[in-house]
């Protein structure tokens, strides 16, 4: 047995069976014709497997095809090319691997699967590589333009063989991607009794994400007699902070975890009514003050604000808690990467929660470049249908190889989301009330001496500055280091054994690393206890000689900090071995008042907790409202087919297109308690509104989950657009029955930079559209008693490239979480059968200003999207709701709809895709909410509080009976055969065929292939 | 006596949560049963009256899905497995299980138990991974005991790589004569009995699987694996198109097959 050290590769591919096609292949033609208009005739993928050790000859055989290939339907090789295999040589051959550093899971998998056969192989390192084979190539398409669908050279690299290298069999091959060793350097000090200029300079060449005040306030602290002489104390040089602390500093003032916009001063002034007030904190004001106000009414809201993730009651046995968030800019550069990343952190959240909660359910909230944009993309941003399918292909794999399903989401589409896509993951998630030794979950409990375990994953160079990232515009600079591709095993084995370690009674605290690393995981939790010590030495390192700062800071992924009593270690270290995860004790709570951080023997940082957590100064900023001129709607004039036209059209905008080929590919049944799914209908594709879960097996008490989110409305109000939001997440979950005396919700902010500054000389048109859709939030949560129990803010969304400025839309995601009394009524909002009723519930006002049509009609050349946005009536709307509520309890109901994106009509058309069936309704009846409404506005506005109802003919008459007192309009009813027809006052307006219209709505956002 | 299921877990599997329930629901007794607690001799196979492997992603997929979990039952519990197959105590793979007992051959596997892989699940031709609903049928015929009886069930599928495939065409008459090609995807609208084996179209064969394979068993009867997930269909409310109909609520099309097993151990 030869035990020199040597990389031997093995290729596998799919075996030439009749009946058995290379899919991964065709997968690849189909994606080059569908998002880049490249068409192929034939594509052969080839898996490589690169492997570092000490095998025999004999083991490799072995190896062949007891590990890498299928024995029935893969052929392997190892010691020659699959490529010279072909009989015709291919056109071109790309190779593509991971740049070294990059997180491979394949090669992890490898790896584990190598030493199960050969468990003394412990040191060897695998790679892995995709060959893509290609023939007939149609047009000029060069070998390189063709690897550069293929691969994002921020974490790839790619060896591509020409026409003239593959007929000479000179075959591309990467080496193995070897990681250049980590030089240590010894912790360092900063000198910051420097000029103001210089000041900026150390944050901005540091990627600190800190302004002048900020840096002057470090400054000061370092002037204190007192730190200064504690410093001394602890080995530390007295008068300036070591590199450490400054990044430790960053990461916790950064705009990205302590939310310096939201806890700002903010002078609004408005030039429509002269008011002129100052906002101490937006989120004391509007969104934590509604939140407390509720509690006093409420005994079901356990724990807000303060942890990962907000808590709430659920039953006597079970709290419930959600959390959403953004990973936009990490996305924007990897979009595979940056959404695996964003949902598994997600995740972590609710496993920090409490004790810890068991995730059960995720939302997926995605907002993208129009897929079918033909303008120029600026330089180092990415085409949009890219971004999509690698953010979709990204959350498909964390979702699904979590065990964790995808049940809810929505994807929105602007040309205004080209610089940065917003990615936004939420997750739900229970634990048992009380855990079996008497402690409430919803509470951590740690004391000074407890042992701080880093759990999971190492820590290695990835993830360092994605927290102070985040916080600053994407440019051409931004670093690779900030990208990361997330491991949902790891996570899974760390899950299923923190989960078990809870239920045993070991955890005390937990917390997530997510932004800022073990700096802010422990440094938060050291706040509970009032301090905590820490020895970089101990972390476990992906890379021999990271530096101090680094190990501190670094975001590496899967990893959870958790505090153990030390009577308890032994336990919690045997079960993290059986779950074959890692846990290492690196440090300990204490009551010191200081987060105290050595690496081995030397000091690293010392840093007052009161100073960490609460000496970052307060921002002043300015806010100025003034409303912005649009050019108003035109509506052209059309017949009743042209409008049946139009509606199709309509149907098949990005927004409101069925989007079922991508979230076909999201499992949203494991676990098995899906009772309201994505989709509906005697087909099964038509869309479901709110999510309904019966989380408990057997048991029928549900949860309800829906996401409202409106960024449209910014465009002229972004009061409107909060209200929207907020009460489309409301009338979602009223559609399928939620229980409207247990709502909570989760705001997430995502904002273009609102600091007034050369490079936004906007910003105070952008804070004063953050102060309004602050006080739609309040008014609306308030009105509907449905208190914010958790949220987030991203307030950079802006791309600088090649000189051009792109900036989001004001967007606010509006997440709902609630109780579901009997999941077995719940409604679904597929029409049932011919022969029923329909009837909108809540009154429709002439409401198109930035509605779906608008920006349709505008897109289609004629007008503006001037006019008035929807207004909302809160209390009204909530008294429709719950006439329908209880309508629903006697089970009245049966189909409802809400009416968002193009309104009641196009609500009308998907309710009638899942039943096959058609409708003739006449709108007359909606003139008299309105005196002013016309065809355009009852059939195409987005008024507020509406949904479309169906009911059984033989409970018409009990159904309006139970709505009476509150805005219902009986409008036609369900038919047989294929036409959708509306006429008002004894005239058509409209007509056209369901199938035809379901034909359209379908085939946009079709992803290629089967 | 309540039997007693073994149902795996660890390592990326995901569905234990509710194929526990569904053998408590039957009227067996679930332990969750980590995979290295029956390598460090924590726990017995033997113990156990039932074995389920349930759905998931163990090691991600990575290398072909199930591959690595079935390797570690092969090489690291390979003489507890046998044994317990050898027994004739019921083993159930669900999706992922299923993978994991095609790679690890215990499935359609032989009369010796010789863990040789004959078939395997390739991906879908779709190129990717989907949850949608099916409809299966089962072959009256089959000695298979986790289906007699069943005539067709409702059931979602939620995998890539399902498509059942072996590189020996022989075999698939050979496992069609003695009923292990036991439940396959039907077209909902036809009348029963209507299993064929020319492929169906899309979307009816979620994942075009050679003669509309959905499960197999081994020549007893006693190992089964299918790729759909019967355990997600364990309630009423759970089904597709269930707001669209009138029936009464209770215990889902999914439960059959569970019951079967309780059954069995039960009766035996």
């Amino acid at each position: 047995m030869s035990t020199d050290e040597h990389v031997r590769i093995f290729e596998v591919t799919t075996k030439d069976l009749e009946g058995l096609p290379d899919s991964r292949g065709e997968t690849v033609r189909s994606m080059l014709k569908t998002d880049h208009g490249i068409k192929v005739d034939s594509v052969r993928v080839i898996m490589g497997y690169q492997v570092r050790s000490t095998i025999s000859d004999a083991q490799a055989e072995t190896l062949t095809y007891d590990l890498f290939a299928d024995p029935v339907i893969e052929v392997a090789k190892t010691g020659s090319r699959i490529l010279d295999d072909f009989s015709d040589a291919p056109e071109v051959a790309i190779q593509i691997g991971f740049k070294p550093g990059v997180t491979d899971n394949t090669a992890q998998a490898g790896l584990d699967g190598l030493t199960t056969l050969f468990p003394e192989q412990k040191e060897a390192r695998v790679a892995t590589y995709t060959t893509y084979a290609f023939w007939g190539i149609e047009g000029t398409v060069s070998p390189s333009e063709l690897a550069a669908t293929l691969h994002n050279p921020m974490i790839e690299m790619a060896s591509v063989a020409d026409r003239n290298g593959c007929l000479n069999g000179h075959w591309p091959q990467l080496g193995f991607p070897d990681v250049p060793p980590n030089i240590f350097k010894e912790p360092m000090t900063v000198n910051l009794e420097v000029s103001d200029d210089e000041l900026l300079e150390i944050s901005e060449r540091g990627l600190l994400a800190l302004n002048l005040e900020e840096m002057k306030a470090i400054q000061s602290h370092y002037r204190d007699p007192a730190v200064r002489a504690e410093r001394t104390e602890q080995g530390l040089q007295s008068d300036r902070p070591t590199d450490a602390e400054l990044e430790c500093l960053a990461q916790t003032w950064s705009e990205h975890c302590s939310h310096k916009i939201f806890a700002a001063k903010i002078r609004h002034v408005d030039k429509t009514t002269d008011e002129d007030t100052t906002i101490n904190s937006l989120f004391k004001t509007h969104i934590m003050q509604p939140t407390l106000d509720i509690q006093k009414e409420v005994d079901w809201l356990l724990s807000i604000f303060h942890d990962n993730s907000g808590v709430i009651s659920w039953n006597d046995d079970w709290s419930v808690c959600i959390k959403a968030e953004t990973h936009n800019s990490p996305s924007a550069l990897d979009p595979f990467g940056g959404a695996i990343t964003g949902i598994v952190g997600v995740n972590r959240d609710i496993l920090g929660t409490g004790l810890g909660a068991r995730p059960i359910a995720n939302t997926d909230v995605f907002c993208f470049g129009p897929p079918d944009y033909s303008g120029t993309i600026p330089p180092g941003l990415f085409h949009p249908s890219r971004v999509f399918r690698g953010v979709h292909s990204g959350v498909r794999s964390g979702g699904n190889e979590s065990g964790i399903p995808t049940v809810n989401g929505a994807i929105v589409f602007d040309e205004r989301y080209i610089g940065k896509p917003l990615v936004f993951c939420g997750t739900v998630g229970i634990m048992p009330r009380t855990l079996a030794d008497g402690r409430e979950s919803h509470v951590k409990t740690p004391e000074p001496g407890d042992v701080v375990y880093m759990v999971g994953g190492r820590v290695g160079s990835d993830g360092i500055h994605g927290a102070t990232f985040s916080s600053l515009e994407l440019t051409e600079e931004s670093p690779s280091s900030a990208v990361q591709i997330g491991d949902p095993i790891t996570q899974k084995k760390m899950l299923d054994m923190i989960l078990e370690a809870r239920d045993e009674g070991l955890i005390q605290v937990i917390t997530d690393n997510g932004a800022g690393g073990l700096s802010s995981s422990v440094g938060e939790m050291a706040e509970l206890t009032g301090g905590a010590k820490l020895d970089l030495g101990q972390v476990p390192l992906k890379q021999a000689g990271l530096s101090s700062w680094e190990i501190l800071v670094s975001e590496s992924q899967e990893r959870m900090t958790v505090g153990v009593r030390p009577d308890d270690c032994e336990k919690f270290e045997a079960l993290a071995s059986l779950h074959e995860v890692e846990a290492t004790a690196v440090g300990e709570f204490t009551d010191s008042g200081a987060f105290v951080v050595h690496h081995g023997q030397t000091p690293v940082a010392h840093l007052p907790i009161h100073f960490l957590f609460d000496g970052c100064p307060q921002l002043n900023l300015d806010s100025e409202w003034s409303p912005p001129t649009h050019l108003p709607v035109e509506t052209p004039e059309l017949d009743e087919e042209g409008m049946g036209k139009l509606l199709a059209r309509l149907l098949a905008r990005p927004n409101v297109a069925s989007k079922e080929w991508w979230v076909r590919s999201y499992d949203h049944e494991v676990i098995a308690q899906s009772v309201i799914k994505p989709f509906c209908g005697t087909n099964h594709d038509a869309p479901g509104d709110a999510a309904v879960i019966a989380p408990i097996q057997g048991g029928t008490q549900g949860l309800v989950i829906s996401n409202g989110i409106a960024p449209r409305y910014s465009d002229i109000d972004s009061y409107a657009m909060a209200a929207a939001s907020v009460d489309e997440a409301l009338r979602n979950a009223v559609c399928v029955g939620v229980d409207l005396d247990l709502i909570a919700g989760l705001d997430n902010f995502c904002w273009p930079d609102p600091i007034e500054s050369s490079k936004t000389p906007d910003g105070r048109y952008k804070l004063a559209q953050l102060v309004r859709a602050n006080r739609a939030l309040d008014d609306v949560c308030r009105a509907y008693r449905l208190p914010c129990i958790s949220g987030k803010d991203s307030m950079k969304n802006d791309a600088m490239m090649g000189g051009e400025k792109i900036s989001v839309p004001p967007t606010l995601l509006f997440s709902l979480l609630g109780n579901h009394e009997d999941v077995r009524k719940a409604v679904s909002s597929d029409f049932k059968k011919p022969g029923d009723a329909i009837f909108l519930v809540g009154e429709t006002h002439q409401e198109l200003g930035a509605s779906e049509l608008a920006f349709m009609l505008r897109d289609e050349g004629s007008g503006g999207i001037g006019g008035a946005v929807p207004e909302i009536e809160p209390e009204r709307n909530m008294t429709v709701y719950r006439a329908l509520a209880s309508s629903m309890k006697s089970g009245l109901v049966s189909s409802a709809h809400d009416c968002s994106d193009g309104g009641l009509a196009v609500a009308l058309a998907e309710c009638c895709f899942g039943a096959d069936s058609g409708a003739s309704i006449d709108i007359s009846p909606l003139q008299s909410d309105c005196s002013d409404l016309d065809d355009w506005g009852a059939l195409f506005g987005e008024s507020l509080g509406r949904i479309l109802v169906s009911v059984r003919p033989s409970d018409k008459e009990a159904f309006e009976e139970s709505m009476e007192g509150v805005c219902c309009h009986y409008l036609g009813l369900v038919s047989e055969g294929d036409a959708i027809s509306v006429s008002r006052d004894g005239e058509k307006v409209l007509l056209g065929s369901m199938s035809e219209m379901r034909d359209s709505w379908k085939d946009t956002l079709h992803g290629g292939g089967l | 006596m309540t039997p007693r299921v073994a149902v795996l877990s660890g390592f990326g599997i995901n569905c234990e949560t509710e194929t526990m329930a569904v053998f408590e629901m039957s009227g067996a007794h679930a332990d969750r049963v980590h995979v290295n607690r029956l390598v460090n001799g924590d726990l017995n196979l033997s113990d156990y009256q039932i074995m389920a492997i349930p759905g998931g992603f163990s090691f991600g997929d990575h290398l072909g899905s199930g591959r690595l979990m079935g390797n570690r039952l092969r090489f690291g519990l390979r003489d507890q497995v046998r044994g317990f197959v050898r027994e004739g105590k019921p083993v159930i793979g669900i999706c992922n299980g299923f993978q994991v007992l095609v790679k690890m051959g215990l499935l359609p596997g032989d009369e010796e138990v010789s863990l040789t892989q004959t078939a395997s699940l390739a991906l879908n031709d779709s190129g990717h991974y989907e949850n949608r609903w099916a409809t299966l049928e089962f072959d009256s015929k089959s000695p298979c005991i986790w289906t007699a009886g069943l005539e067709r069930i409702r059931v979602p599928v939620r995998h890539g790589e399902g498509k059942f495939v072996t590189d020996d065409p022989n075999l698939m008459d050979r496992w069609a004569e003695s009923g292990q090609l036991v439940a396959r995807y039907v077209d909902p609208s036809s009348e029963y009995p209507s299993a064929s084996d020319n492929i169906l179209p899309y979307p009816i064969s979620p994942n075009q699987s050679w003669r509309n394979v959905a499960g197999v068993c081994d020549p007893t009867g006693l190992v089964f694996g299918l790729m759909p997930h019967p355990e997600a269909n364990h309630s009423t409310w759970l089904g597709a198109t269930w707001t669209r109909e009138d029936n009464e609520h209770g215990q889902g099309e999914g439960m059959a097959i569970f019951h079967n097993a309780v059954n069995h151990v039960t009766d035996s």
